[in-house]
């Protein structure tokens, strides 16, 4: 796997993700992850956070697009390719002349980007049914932070979906895994709460940099140097996901061919 | 007496292999991710999320909401999955071709859960009291044990009524999912009722979990069990009108699609 193949297939990336979107869009399981759920945890985060700081409200709709995000990289990124299976659709896409990697890197884009509404949604529920004025610290940043974060959100979820295609014990832990990256990312609290022994973990988790970057520059006008610290952990772990990622589409399409097992449930 | 035994058997049967077939996917690591480990991952996120907005000192209020509320996982995943799967696995047409008794058969889809449910919600207590300090020293262990029980019926109740909507529409995974989320916000599990608007007060004392989770918190307060059992009482009310809603839709599913010849329709 080449992955300057995807800017060399830029164009099948975007048709890709604009595909990807039409087909997503009039899913119900895909809108409840990307909006509805986004949103009844904003509300339920409104309520018990309404007290505790000035712009809490930021706070909220930040996190609780991030928990957004990470559970539509979760469940549909994670399913991108096993979904082509269940589909019937994964040996055409392996055996057409556009590298498979291309493919699966467009509905990963289109999964994070359309993952963002889950942000806009839960920025209108606080404006308009809870009525705060929302503002944010550093816009400008945040706007940068977003980018690096789709970036790396992709990345991310480029080494979990073969991941789940071979190894199907682990996609049984699909559903305990949504809550725990909620926690250790900090999309809602700080991980000063947790026990010390998890920090480590945090470090490791894009999702984590992601929440630092864009929590920062929103609500707790955070000095630039954390702001850049925390693009750089998103660029690097961003190339190391797309590093493993390329190992492991190898390995699973080798593994696939080989064994003749593409369409295989 | 013949009539009798022969519902029994059809409730017993159809209890234990619509459980089967629901869990035939079911492996032990399987059960620790979704029944085990997932509901441990939810407590302690809303319960640091808590103790976030509210002080340490408020941990046991999130965790007892939070360990009541996984009855939903049984009562609305568990049981609309068992009815609404029959439409899914072709086997609504050989059901509705029975002449077996139409409640035996509903409420046999619920009952496996109602005990799956309960032991969840057992399940989340331990991991309170070893992980999140929870203290059961002042509480009434056989009147928890009665509440958990009652919780759970009374969810299975919205449960059934969830699971016969799920053979009307085929968004059923949206529903449900929807419908788990509000009672995470409705039932009281991490909001104090009281700080909620009036018409969604007005919400919460329609819902299963509102008065399970009231005296579960009052039990382990200290609270008598003759100071719960009012509420009890309402809940289980509210789950059996919640089940009876879903058996009278089950029955006119069943009449109208076989008027319009939609059974297998999905």
């Amino acid at each position: 796997m080449k992955f300057k193949n995807i800017f060399i297939h830029w164009r099948a990336v975007l048709i890709v993700a604009e595909v990807t979107i039409k087909h997503q869009m009039i899913d119900g399981f895909i809108l409840f992850t990307i909006i509805v759920q986004p949103i009844l945890v904003a509300t339920l985060a409104l309520f018990m956070l309404k007290d505790t700081a000035q712009n809490a409200a930021m706070f909220v709709v930040v996190g609780s697009g991030l928990t957004g995000l990470w559970s539509s990289l979760l469940f549909i990124s994670g399913n991108s390719i096993n979904v082509e299976r269940w589909q019937g659709t994964l040996e055409t896409l392996v055996g057409m002349p556009t590298p498979f990697e291309v493919v699966v890197f467009g509905k990963n884009l289109a999964n994070v980007i359309q993952s963002l509404l889950s942000m806009t949604g839960a920025y209108l529920l606080a404006s308009i049914f809870f009525g705060y004025s929302l503002y944010m610290d550093q816009p400008l940043l945040f706007v940068i932070s977003l980018f690096l974060s789709v970036f790396a959100f992709v990345s991310f979820g480029l080494t979990i979906a073969p991941i789940f295609v071979m190894y199907r014990e682990v996609q049984q832990w699909q559903n305990a895994m949504e809550f725990p990256v909620y926690i250790l990312a900090g999309f809602l609290f700080p991980i000063l709460l947790l026990p010390g022994w998890t920090t480590p973990i945090s470090y490791l988790l894009p999702p984590y940099w992601a929440a630092v970057a864009l929590h920062g520059t929103s609500t707790a006008n955070a000095p630039i140097q954390q702001t850049l610290f925390a693009w750089g952990m998103m660029l690097v772990f961003s190339m190391i996901d797309l590093f493993i990622a390329s190992r492991l589409f190898k390995v699973m399409l080798h593994k696939a061919r080989v064994d003749a097992v593409l369409d295989v449930q | 007496m013949k009539t009798i035994a022969s519902n029994l058997r059809i409730f017993w049967q159809g209890t234990l292999l619509s459980y089967i077939a629901l869990f035939g996917w079911l492996r032990p690591v399987t059960y620790l991710a979704t029944k085990i480990i997932g509901p441990l991952m939810q407590m302690l996120f809303f319960t640091f999320l808590g103790t976030f907005a509210t002080g340490s000192e408020n941990a046991q209020f999130y965790v007892i909401g939070n360990a009541v509320q996984i009855a939903a996982l049984s009562g609305i995943y568990g049981v609309t999955m068992s009815v609404g799967g029959e439409r899914w696995a072709g086997t609504l047409v050989y059901l509705f071709g029975t002449p077996a008794n139409r409640m035996m058969m509903f409420f046999g889809r619920a009952f496996m859960h109602i005990i799956d449910g309960a032991l969840g919600v057992v399940i989340a207590f331990a991991w309170g009291l070893l992980l999140l300090g929870l203290d059961l020293s002042r509480t009434n262990l056989p009147a928890l044990g009665l509440t958990i029980i009652v919780t759970t019926i009374s969810t299975c109740g919205l449960g059934l009524l969830m699971g016969c909507l799920s053979l009307v529409t085929a968004n059923v995974g949206f529903v449900n999912n929807t419908v788990y989320f509000l009672l995470l916000i409705f039932s009281g599990a991490n909001v104090k009722l009281s700080i909620l608007p009036a018409w969604m007060q007005a919400t919460s004392s329609v819902l299963p979990l509102t008065r399970g989770i009231a005296s579960a918190r009052a039990l382990i307060a200290g609270a008598g069990i003759q100071e719960i059992l009012p509420l009890l009482a309402q809940e289980l009310g509210i789950g059996l009108v919640y089940g009876l809603l879903g058996y009278f839709l089950f029955k006119w599913v069943e009449v109208s699609a076989k008027q319009r010849g939609t059974l297998e329709t999905i």
